[in-house]
């Protein structure tokens, strides 16, 4: 530890510093505009030049490394001097056409108060630059208060990694410009406001919230969107949020934030939302059902809409039994809602008919690294890869637009530690960009393209042979059919070419620890669990398990799925994964839900068989064997494969209890609605990808009528109680919460991987990922250290498989569906932020230039796609990305937009996840 | 093609090539006294670079106008690569960077920095691949002694660039030449793959085991980059930006590796060290400053172009002996050295003599070689007005004081040419200069205020006269002066009308012709072509 002296006064400094950093860490100020601690030092502002015995001149303190027995000034007369003058130089060039961003303090302003400069005098009297010159919806851009700090270039390379900003011309004349000079989003600018968040003037603004009033609090709670699991501030006035600002101590993101998490905020309190409980007229009435939709909505009580809803369902309950019941919980709900989701489903209903979204997504990640490690989570921490990897593997994920925050985060990782980046999609990704492999394996050929990685590392033994015999079991079974997948073979598959396969296996081989990365692409298909247990394999096989920056890490989609898996939102588990089956366990849930009949009886809860999963439940309530769904939060009509069919099951629905924020889609079919509220409006947590346990925290009050989800569940859950006039005697049978901090607890008492979770420990700063296994317990960033969760690792036989429905003469291209930056899965969050929908205002369908030239297609043209299910319409969007007779269509748009019309309800024969990234349709011009 | 593997094939070579010369020669018509093909170096010799005069002694530019730089062959026959040769199989690095240290020689791109000290420091630092850059930049305006050489004698440049990667440790090297010297660049890279042919550039050069290949980069026209970590970051790719030292590129350079950047200049010499022994080197020059030094002598003088002369030479004796004197024998004013950083010497210093530490302490800098004589009919102003424009234009933009502060001096300098000075500009002026001087990122701004402060210093009272009497007292800022007619000399001839590029001249034949003040531009075309002297140029009081 090198010793300095800074004014004459000694200092114990940390090596490999620079000076500022340093003087700042001894409490010493400095002055500096361009310097900033997340980016790399520039040297160019001159305002933190200090004396340095020894040198010359006075140098920039940002740069100069400090050196043992250091003699440093940072105040001198001669300092002051100069820094006048440095900073009436920068205001020479600097106009003030007024603060749009009240809260953040301009640092130029506040050095020039500092040192008594008088910015009225030195400023300029006329603007130079054009005000507000890009029409990017979220970035204002103002020159005239550009000091040309360079923190903006710096930013959006070495935050963001998108190189968008730039410095043109020089001397007097240099500017920042984007791109060579064009508009932010000519020059690929993903909105993230990286850029504005490292401006320190205000040259950069947000423009949604420009010159909006001084916030009365903030808020620090955890995003919506997805399950990066982002923290910020929701900026509060008047009971409204004004703005989302960054909070530097966010554990996952820092600063950084993308474009949905910054400014997608609209919806929170948007005139559409749901602001009181609703029935349809014919409930009220006592007639019989109309088609679905026809029977006008109501606006009634809580009392009304609950004891209705309570009425109905214990009647059919009663009736056909509580099978008859199936539950949709919610991803975008907290760990709390969930459980108590679960709870209503199994103790009050009686059913185990209850799932979610994940079904949609990650059921075959949860089912097939359950069967090969025995815990279906990402292993690892995101931290923990971008500074540990050596290489990492993306396979089916567009991380960049799916996970933005992880996507720069692995753009960081490849720019600074030069991490091998490997990515395999049929689409060609914006991440492909930083990859120095990038394979496009043909659409449903991931399970021969990992076998032929394999193959290739066993023929030329490197395999971690040592960690094989160790931890694993299956080997010699797993590598007899391995050995049937030779390159020549799997690049007839795939389509990738053997050289690319060989560098692939070598790359891995070579450079570890190695990641692997995966999303929809792995995971949506018949082969879904299939293509999971042969990336665990891959990841056995090189001893990439259990190890700091290695690992298996599918990315959760959305931003509390992982909490609605590990909450019991599942058909075959209660929460923390605990099997319905297994006969301890129903005990052990028996006794604690345990309620006590009119009679006195107390007759076991639920069966030994796991429910009904999502995709099998809707067809069931076509056919009348599920009578009434009660859904939280979810939009199947939107996000079910084969959409109209999806419509044509709830239309034939009995009984729809549908509780949301907004009239959706599915709200159509529904009979009860029952107004929820957003994140921003209650209390609860998220668990995000990395299983790592986050506070929700309540910044505004609830819209309308509106109650937190938490709430209106438990009203429900106590009325169905008391018409079935049964009393909570078990330990945690009761539904009277004050809060739902006292449902964590609650969660914690019968949920072993969440056993030291509480509120109280997540706000005073714990950053826990489960398994917490007591309150002193620090939780598991990584998980399968040292053993499996289930023992030892299995390697599991895997094979190729065509993909259920394949192009054919009729239809002759393959779809791949997905979503976009922009948006936000069925869209109803995105579709009622401003911003977002301008950038991104219609379904695009991206077609390769070769099929749109042979069809006639032109840019931006409407065309329309059909399936044997249906069909869907949106604007050609004419890129490469696509390859050649591959169609990618999102489902962002409602009704004849949507993508999930065309979808095939084909499943996974283990975790009914249906194939959405594969289907055949026919392409023409609408 | 000939291969050659040692020193003794090379010398083979040389007297091949010698008497396949001589047999040319002797087979020649005769034509002004020598063999045609082979003329005396005066015929040879053209406007920018003439015979010696004076006491020059022409080391760096010895090879040029007497050699083809597109042959090889002709680089050999005088005594080419045979330093590299002897270095390879005679002297091990430390001993190369030994010899250099004796030498005195000191980096000629202007800093003075001393050259073997920098290739051991290159040499002591951790990190491997080591780089070799030439900079080839030379962007400083009128100044072109590196063109010269890289256009004359390439080899020397590769020579000794190869010299230094021996003694450092590289195997890779670059130069980095302005785009705006073409054939300097296409000499260059016929130069290089006629060395990597014969296998003195390559893997394992003559066969000793060292390798080393130069590949040569483009600039982009930026001034800038003549800057050595601005000139890093362009072969690298970025914006040419410099950046704070340290580090210094002989510890983290070139894509963060240890890295010796040295200027054409240095490089030219090398190989004549070694070959001729530090001793004969160190004997040129004055106690710390050793050899000969280029210039680009511009200006007033009767000679103009590039000449090489010992260090420690007058000023006296460039601009009288080896310049010839000033033009219709006009009066000296002052001595610009350095370039557009450097600073202006009074005619009262025409005796310091022209050495590194001389020059600093005079205000002024040795710089890369330009050299630029004014007489007395040249506004000091206008001067240090020329200058920051020059620099202003060509700041990168990073840092504060450069960039703004160039451009607020210039703002200043031309409101005091046009007349528009205020009580207050000097002092103003002088603090930009302190705070652009001490506080700017680079040498670029660092030496941005030389021209300013060395004229306000010197030439004071030319800028009060501007501000305070609205007086250009050297008659050029236009705005300060006017012409006018005497009639009693002017005989009518109407020469100074027809000159007139707008008509401001009336008058009858035979009759006083008249100045219209109203639309005259002080041009100063009327005055340069009357024969009579009736014209003078007024200023202040007398305007």
């Amino acid at each position: 530890m090198p010793f300095i002296f800074i004014n004459g006064q000694p200092y114990q400094v940390r090596e490999d510093t620079n000076l500022l950093r340093a003087a700042q860490e001894a409490g010493i100020s400095i002055p500096s505009l361009c310097d900033h601690p997340d980016l790399t030092p520039y040297g160019g502002c001159r305002l933190c030049n200090v004396e340095v015995k020894g040198l010359r001149l006075p140098a920039a303190a940002c740069m100069l490394p400090v050196t043992d027995g250091m003699e440093v000034y940072t105040e001198t007369e001669d300092l002051v001097e100069a820094r006048k003058s440095i900073l009436k130089l920068l205001l020479k060039n600097y106009y003030d056409s007024g603060n749009g961003n009240a809260d953040k303090p301009n640092a130029l302003l506040k050095w020039c108060d500092y040192y008594g400069v008088d910015t009225s005098q030195w400023t300029r009297k006329e603007p130079r630059y054009a005000i507000d010159s890009d029409p990017n919806p979220f970035i204002r851009v103002d020159l005239n208060k550009c000091i040309l700090c360079t923190r903006c270039i710096r930013a959006c390379a070495e935050v963001q990694g998108r190189f968008v900003w730039g410095l043109a011309e020089r001397g007097f004349d240099s500017q920042i410009v984007a791109g060579s000079g064009v508009t932010l989003l000519e020059a690929r600018c993903e909105s993230c406001g990286a850029c504005v968040e490292y401006c320190p003037t205000g040259a950069l603004t947000h423009k949604p919230s420009f010159g909006a009033e001084l916030p009365e609090k903030k808020v620090q709670t955890t995003c919506a969107y997805c399950g990066v699991g982002c923290n910020f501030d929701l900026n509060v006035k008047d009971n409204r949020v004004i703005k989302v600002t960054s909070n530097p101590n966010a554990p996952v993101n820092g600063v950084h934030l993308c474009v949905k998490g910054r400014y997608g905020y609209q919806y929170i309190q948007h005139p559409d939302r749901l602001r009181s409980p609703q029935v349809r007229e014919y409930l009220l009435k006592g007639m019989p059902k109309p088609p679905a939709g026809e029977s006008p909505w109501v606006t009634v009580s809580w009392d009304t809409a609950l004891n209705l809803a309570a009425n109905k369902l214990a009647a059919i309950k009663r009736e056909s039994g509580p099978d008859a019941i199936a539950l949709l919980s919610s991803a975008k709900c907290t760990n709390e809602e969930n459980y108590l989701m679960n709870k209503l489903a199994r103790q009050v209903i009686g059913t185990h008919n209850i799932d979610h979204c994940a079904r949609l997504c990650h059921s075959s990640t949860v089912a097939g690294l359950g069967m090969s490690f025995g815990s279906g989570a990402m292993t690892n921490t995101v931290a923990d890869i971008v500074e540990h990897a050596q290489a990492i593997f993306i396979i089916g994920s567009n991380t960049t637009e799916q996970h933005p925050v992880i996507g720069s985060k692995i753009r960081q990782a490849v720019l600074r530690r030069k991490v091998k980046l490997i990515v395999a999609d049929p689409r060609r990704v914006d991440i492909a960009e930083f990859a120095q492999i990038y394979l496009r394996q043909k659409p449903g050929t991931d399970v021969a393209l990992i076998n032929g990685l394999m193959h290739i590392i066993l023929k030329n033994n490197w395999q971690d042979q040592a960690f094989i015999d160790q931890r694993c079991e299956n080997f010699d079974a797993f590598r007899e059919v391995v050995e049937k997948y030779p390159p020549e073979l799997v690049s007839k598959i795939t389509g990738v070419t053997e050289k690319d396969l060989y560098k692939t296996a070598e790359t891995l081989a070579s450079n570890k620890p190695a990641a692997v990365f995966w999303a929809m692409g792995i995971t949506q298909h018949t082969t879904g669990v299939l293509n999971v247990l042969t990336l665990a394999n891959l990841q056995m096989l090189l001893g990439n398990m259990g190890v700091p920056g290695g690992g298996v890490n599918p990315l959760r989609g959305q931003n509390n799925v992982q909490g609605a898996c590990d909450m019991g939102g599942l058909p075959n588990v209660f929460p923390g994964y605990q099997s319905v089956t297994n006969e301890a366990v129903l005990e052990k849930f028996n006794l604690a839900w345990q309620t006590t009949h009119a009679d006195g009886s107390t007759p076991p809860l639920f069966n030994n068989k796991a429910g009904l999963t999502s995709t099998e439940m809707i067809p069931m309530a076509g056919t009348g064997k599920v009578r009434a769904l009660v859904i939280l939060g979810e939009n199947p009509v939107m996000t079910e494969p084969d959409a109209n069919h999806t419509r044509e099951c709830l239309e034939a629905c009995e009984f729809i209890v549908l509780q949301e924020i907004f009239p959706s889609e599915t709200s159509h079919y529904a009979d009860v609605l029952l107004p929820g509220v957003t994140f921003a409006e209650k209390e609860g947590t998220f668990t995000n990808t990395e299983r790592r346990i986050q506070m929700v925290r309540q910044a505004i009050q609830p819209e309308g009528e509106t109650r937190p989800d938490w709430e209106i569940l438990a009203d429900l859950a106590k009325r169905i109680l008391a018409v079935e006039k049964r009393r909570p005697t078990g330990s945690h049978a009761g539904w009277d919460y004050a809060s739902a901090a006292e449902v964590m607890d609650e969660i914690a008492a019968v949920t072993p991987i969440y056993a030291g979770v509480s509120h109280a420990r997540l706000n005073t700063g714990a950053q826990l990922h489960w398994p917490v296994k007591d309150l002193n317990h620090s939780g598991t960033p990584i998980l399968h250290i040292g053993e499996f969760t289930r023992g030892k690792g299995k390697f599991h036989p895997t094979e190729h498989l065509d993909p259920q429905e394949l192009p054919d003469a009729e239809y002759p291209f393959l779809l791949t569906t997905g979503r976009v930056l922009y948006h936000w899965h069925a869209g109803e969050m995105t579709r009622r932020s401003q911003g977002l929908l301008d950038v991104y205002p219609d379904a695009y369908i991206e077609i390769h230039p070769e099929d749109a030239e042979a069809l006639g297609i032109l840019d931006h043209q409407q065309v329309r796609l059909s399936s044997r299910r249906g069909i869907a319409l949106g604007k050609a969007l004419i890129t490469e990305r696509v390859s050649p007779g591959l169609i990618f269509a999102n489902f962002h748009f409602a009704g004849e937009q949507n993508g999930n019309n065309l979808t095939i309800a084909a499943l996974d024969p283990v975790s009914k996840i249906p194939e959405f990234k594969i289907c055949a349709v026919k392409l023409e011009v609408s | 093609m000939p291969f050659i593997n040692s020193l003794t094939e090379l010398v083979h070579l040389q007297e091949e090539i010698l008497q396949r010369k001589r047999e040319e020669i002797t087979s020649q018509p005769f034509r002004d006294g020598g063999p045609e093909k082979f003329a005396p170096l005066a015929l040879r010799a053209d406007q920018e670079l003439d015979a010696p005069r004076g006491k020059e002694i022409r080391v760096v530019l010895r090879n040029c106008t007497l050699i083809d730089p597109e042959s090889l062959d002709d680089y050999i026959a005088e005594d080419g690569y045979q330093a590299l040769a002897t270095v390879l199989t005679k002297m091990t690095p430390e001993e190369v960077i030994d010899t250099i240290s004796r030498s005195g020689l000191r980096g000629r791109g202007g800093a003075g920095f001393p050259t073997g000290r920098k290739w051991q420091l290159t040499r002591n630092s951790a990190g491997s691949p080591k780089y070799i850059i030439c900079n080839a930049d030379e962007g400083d305006p009128g100044a072109f002694m590196n063109r010269r050489v890289l256009e004359g004698d390439p080899h020397s440049v590769l020579e000794g660039m190869a010299i230094a990667a021996y003694a450092i440790g590289a195997s890779q090297g670059y130069i980095y030449c302005r785009a705006e010297y073409p054939i300097a660049v296409r000499t260059l890279n016929i130069a290089i793959q006629q060395a990597r042919a014969y296998g003195l550039l390559g893997k394992n050069v003559l066969a000793s085991g060292f390798s080393f290949d130069v590949e040569l980069r483009m600039g982009a026209g930026a001034f800038v980059c003549g800057e050595e970590t601005a000139l890093i970051a362009s072969i690298e790719g970025r914006r040419g930006e410099p950046r704070p030292r340290p580090p210094f590129p002989a510890v983290s350079g070139l894509w963060g590796n240890p890295t010796c950047i040295n200027n054409v200049e240095t490089f030219a010499n090398v190989p004549q060290i070694i070959l001729t022994g530090p001793d004969w080197f160190a004997a040129m020059g004055t106690e710390k400053s050793k050899g000969t030094k280029t210039f680009a002598l511009a200006g007033d003088v009767n000679h103009t172009g590039l000449i090489e002369v010992p260090l420690g030479i007058t000023l006296r004796e460039i601009v009288y002996d080896v310049g010839e004197g000033i033009k219709k024998n006009k009066a000296l004013k002052a001595i610009q050295t350095g370039g557009p950083m450097g600073g202006c010497l009074p005619a009262s210093m025409i005796d310091l003599p022209v050495d590194y530490e001389s020059l600093t302490a005079a205000g002024s800098i040795m710089g890369s070689g330009g050299m630029i004589v004014m007489d007395e009919e040249t506004c000091m102003v206008d001067i240090a007005r020329f200058f920051m424009e020059f620099i202003q234009e060509e700041s990168c933009g990073k840092c504060t004081p450069c960039r703004v502060g160039t451009h607020s001096m210039l703002e200043i300098l031309t409101r005091i040419c046009n007349g528009e000075g205020v009580d207050g500009d000097i002092e103003e002026l002088e603090r930009l200069c302190k705070v652009t001087k001490t506080h700017s990122l680079c040498g670029l701004g660092q030496g941005a205020p030389n021209p300013v402060e060395s004229t306000i210093k010197h030439f004071r009272h030319e800028y009060e006269a501007h501000i305070y009497r609205k007086e250009c007292p050297a008659k050029v800022c236009r705005a300060l002066i006017r012409y006018e007619i005497v009639p009693e000399t002017c005989t009518g001839c109407t020469v100074c009308a027809k000159n007139c590029p707008i008509g401001a001249i009336n008058g009858e034949r035979r009759n006083p012709h008249l100045i219209d003040q109203e639309i005259c531009i002080r041009c100063g075309i009327c005055i340069q072509t009357c024969n009579f002297g009736a014209i003078l140029a007024l200023t202040g009081e007398q305007n």
